[in-house]
């Protein structure tokens, strides 16, 4: 195992932060505790239970994951809990980005089946939800952190 | 001549040595993720990841990409106006038949066998069975389901049974009838019994969600949690009422491992095929049955005549007879059906549940028939008593509320 790096900590600390913050702040959001936050590229809340709280309280848990094993994440507890913690905020953001892709692939009301190629890229603008956002970031916490161990001949 | 003590040992000996390899034991990234999966404390969170990935993929790509995006269009905008001025004499039975209202603008009011019943089958139930299969085959063979039968294990001992009833639970959320067949992998005549009637009561399969998810979506959410609801209370009230055991045992979880092509897409053909050689035929005849039944006014008189039950105790239409019984063959179809009948939110509601609860599908019926005949009227005889009082206390729920 590689030695522990406290610059490696000290991101997967921050990410799993921000994300149990994105998290709770959309389910206080959905429960009307406050108006939608818009906040640069990303965009708080909204209506859908099923999106807006279930999912979000998946971030949450993501979130928590990967504080509970930043500290430790060079050993072999620590490296699962965060592993396990980029696996649930990639699958809110995956899923998010999937579905967008659904909505975009068919043309809006209308005669036409396909979208415009431009109506399609179009849809990708932002504001985006927070999984998405936290999404490279964790992803490649993940890749760095998968590759280490396989490296280590794990 | 047998061998002794000694030579046995030197075969094992010798066996051992030539297949058994020796060396340092190292826990791979999959033996940690599969430890902690396991784990309450983290694999509850996970099987709420995994859970929400499962419906949202079936939503996004059932509902929203192929259903709204593409079939709407081409069976509403295309199919049906081609049927209703190809076919002739629109006044005639057999044109109500196989194309149904003439004067109807979507496929889901025409219902005629061509047009409801081939957009019921094609258009929207299709979609639902092949991304809901292609779901369940990923979580079986990438060695998920038996982590999730431990994490259930604790909460479904509550109710009689023992962690393995999730796989035909969920199963069931595709189809009831290999469901019912995997219910033969419980221990107990005590647990098989319970898990089968819960099926038959609670369990919607993924036609009957795929279609509500269409036509009722602001719905849906509320009739799977009373559907859950129901499944606990009458699980539990079951367990206590049955004689029977529920023992303990020992599930062997595999190792994490990726999912092989060729294995997914020979589940997924042998599944899909299965929908389309017996679910498809069904809601053809479904649908034709249902509109002889309402040309010979045997529907005007069955609803005239259950009206009181229906009005008073469930606080539904008395139209409602109509895609109950329509629901015998294929629930999907009846969910359709109610669709167009007009009643309130919370009407809507009680309908989709009752319906869900009322029977099981003919195809269900037939597999329980084969469980045995004991079995079977026990069963009909608790679904007989559990419609009755979870229909009118979802009324009474409504009434309470001040919204039925």
């Amino acid at each position: 195992m590689e030695a522990p790096c406290r610059g490696a900590e000290l991101v997967t600390a921050a990410v799993g932060l921000a994300a149990v913050a994105c998290g709770a702040a959309n389910i206080l959001v959905w429960a009307g505790l406050y108006d939608g936050i818009e906040i640069g590229i990303m965009a708080i809340g909204g209506p859908d239970f099923f999106r807006w709280v279930w999912g979000s309280l998946v971030v949450v848990f993501g979130g928590v994951m990967m504080l509970a094993g930043a500290r430790q994440m060079h050993a072999v507890p620590g490296y699962g809990k965060v592993l396990l913690g980029v696996a649930m905020i990639g699958i809110i953001g995956g899923t998010d980005i999937f579905a967008l892709i659904c909505e975009n692939i068919p043309a809006g009301e209308g005669a036409q089946f396909f979208n415009s190629a431009t109506g399609f890229i179009g849809a990708f603008a932002p504001p985006y939800p927070p999984a998405v956002v936290l999404l490279p970031f964790a992803l490649v916490i993940g890749c760095a952190l998968y590759a280490g161990r396989a490296d280590d001949g794990c | 001549m047998g061998l002794t003590a000694d030579e046995r040992w030197g075969l094992v000996d010798a066996i051992a040595q030539r297949t058994v390899a020796f060396g340092i034991s190292r826990q791979t990234t999959g033996d940690v993720l599969g430890e902690l999966t396991v784990k309450p404390l983290t694999g509850i969170p996970t099987a709420l990841a995994v859970l929400y990935a499962f419906w949202s993929i079936f939503g996004s790509f059932a509902g929203v990409l192929v259903t709204d995006g593409f079939m709407i269009k081409l069976f509403d905008g295309y199919w049906l106006p081609w049927m209703q001025a190809a076919w002739p004499d629109p006044g005639s039975v057999h044109y109500f038949l196989f194309v149904g209202d003439p004067a109807a603008e979507t496929c889901f009011e025409a219902f005629g066998m061509l047009t409801s019943g081939l957009f019921v089958s094609f258009g929207v139930v299709l979609p639902a069975i092949f991304v809901f299969y292609l779901m369940m085959t990923l979580l079986e063979d990438s060695g998920y389901l038996p982590r999730l039968a431990v994490l259930m294990d604790t909460l479904l001992h509550k109710i009689g049974l023992h962690g393995y009833a999730i796989v035909p639970a969920i199963l069931g959320l595709g189809c009831n009838v290999p469901a019912v067949t995997a219910t033969r992998t419980l221990e107990t005549k005590k647990q098989r019994f319970i898990m089968m009637t819960l099926l038959a009561l609670f369990i919607p399969c993924g036609a009957q969600l795929g279609i509500m998810l269409q036509v009722v979506p602001d719905t849906v959410g509320w009739v799977l949690l009373y559907l859950l609801i129901g499944f606990v209370v009458f699980g539990y009230v079951l367990s206590r009422v049955i004689p029977g055991s529920n023992p303990e045992i020992l599930i062997d979880v595999p190792p994490y491992r990726w999912p092989q092509r060729a294995n997914v897409a020979k589940k997924l053909w042998n599944k899909t095929r299965g929908f389309l050689t017996n679910a498809v035929p069904f809601v053809m005849l479904g649908i034709l049955i249902v509109n002889i039944l309402y040309l010979t006014g045997f529907i005007g008189w069955l609803a005239d005549l259950a009206a009181p039950l229906f009005v008073t105790w469930f606080g539904v239409p008395k139209e409602t007879v109509g895609p109950l019984l329509a629901a015998f063959l294929r629930k999907d179809l009846a969910v359709a059906q109610l669709s167009t009948i007009p009643m309130t939110s919370y009407q809507m509601i009680t309908a989709v549940v009752l319906i869900s609860i009322y029977f099981p599908c003919v195809a269900t019926f037939a597999m329980m028939v084969r469980e045995g005949p004991r079995q079977l009227l026990a069963a009909i005889g608790v679904l007989a008593a559990v419609v009755l009082i979870y229909g009118g206390l979802i009324h009474a729920v409504g009434i309470l509320l001040g919204v039925a």
